[in-house]
């Protein structure tokens, strides 16, 4: 099986390196690329377009293909990190124990499993290793955390203007969950996000970016060409394509988000989540 | 050389002043608390400092764009106020609860 995987490996790797030798020197003023391609991006994105940021305009409508399945690659990630750590209830062999702590007392008591805890304000679950509750670093990322959802979504809603997009505020939006989990514990961030949410957010994401796409297509144009929605957003044709950078990037994001939480939950506790760092 | 040039100038070079001190302090205390010290607390005022003199700078010339984008920057300011202490704090009860003994007079550096 090895052997197998390195043969394939090598003969990628060979074929890479066959492949590579056609292209164009680097930075050759002749090549494909410098001498239509960039000029028409840079003199042409605002006109056709009407985004400013002609990175945003290249990623998301000129190679909305390459975007979409990037997009795709960030899913299945997070679905092949949930394969392959996620253990389920039924086949674990110890079964679980519970800790409860007396806020007031701090007494600590231990429940096997088949036991049940009268719900109690006085008693909260902890985790078996446990760390005392930190006031300032929990009051800090409290405090913290909406200022960076917030700047999250400006990023995503700002990417026709300024650097950033679906991908950053995506990355952003899921590290103040994990920020969440990390400051609090695993539980409070489970409790505030689902296992079962978080996977049907990955997969909505996809769904929107390809969904627009085949929206475009239902509508008499080219897969992924945003003008076709002209029609639905009641605008002229070269702003619905400003509209569907935004929609698509909407989609990453919450691909993003869902994605970099999937993959935090399953790795910091190793596929059980019972409890995290 | 007006009065906003001088004021700038004095924040900016105060917040190098800070900065030098953390790296300094970083690299020649003992140990990982002491370390810790300059990295949570001379960092932090020496970025106060030096941002506060970008966002006074950017208002030379005044307008609501440039008043904007001072606010932004003490915004900046505000959550690396914040942060940056907070995640020191973190940093060093991780320490402790790890087991790491605090160096004391007359021990080796580590």
């Amino acid at each position: 099986m090895k052997i197998i995987g390195l043969i394939i490996t090598v003969v990628t790797g060979a074929l890479l390196i066959y492949a590579a030798a056609d292209f164009p020197a680097w930075s050759d003023p002749a090549s494909p690329a410098s001498t239509y391609l960039s000029p028409h991006f840079i003199e042409k994105t605002m006109e056709e377009t009407s985004v400013p940021n002609i990175v945003t305009a290249v990623l998301a409508d000129y190679r909305g293909f390459d975007t979409m399945f990037e997009t795709t690659v960030i899913f299945s990630a997070g679905v092949v990190c949930f394969f392959l750590l996620r253990i389920s209830r039924r086949e674990e062999e110890e079964p679980e124990t519970r800790y409860y702590r007396h806020v007031l007392t701090g007494v600590t008591i231990q429940l096997k499993e088949g036991y049940k805890m009268p719900p109690s304000a006085d008693f909260e679950r902890i985790d078996a290793v446990w760390t005392p509750p930190d006031l300032i670093i929990k009051t800090g990322c409290r405090i913290l955390i909406p200022f960076v959802q917030l700047f999250a979504l400006y990023v995503i809603a700002h990417g026709h203007h300024s650097p950033g997009g679906g991908f950053q505020g995506g990355v952003i939006l899921g590290a103040s969950v994990i920020l969440l989990a990390i400051s609090h514990d695993l539980r409070t961030a489970v409790r505030r996000m689902s296992e079962k949410l978080i996977g049907i957010l990955c997969a909505v994401g996809v769904f929107i970016y390809a969904g627009t796409g085949a929206l475009c297509l239902l509508l008499k144009q080219n897969f992924l060409d945003y003008s076709a929605l002209a029609g639905v957003l009641h605008v002229d044709p070269i702003t619905a394509r400003s509209h569907g950078i935004l929609i698509v990037e909407i989609g990453v994001g919450i691909a993003v988000l869902a994605t970099m939480i999937w993959i935090y939950n399953n790795i910091s506790s190793a596929g059980r989540y019972r409890q995290g760092l | 050389m007006d009065i906003m040039n001088i004021i700038v100038c004095v924040l900016l070079f105060s917040g190098l002043f800070f900065l030098t001190g953390g790296a300094v302090g970083i690299l020649r205390f003992p140990d990982f608390y002491s370390r810790l010290h300059p990295a949570g607390k001379l960092d932090t005022l020496g970025s106060l400092l030096a941002m506060t003199a970008f966002a006074l700078f950017n208002l030379h010339h005044f307008s609501l764009g440039a008043l904007l984008t001072s606010l932004k920057i003490l915004l900046i300011v505000v959550f690396i106020f914040l942060a940056s202490p907070t995640a020191t704090h973190g940093i060093v009860d991780a320490g402790v609860r790890a087991g790491l003994a605090p160096w004391t007079k007359g021990e080796k550096r580590r």
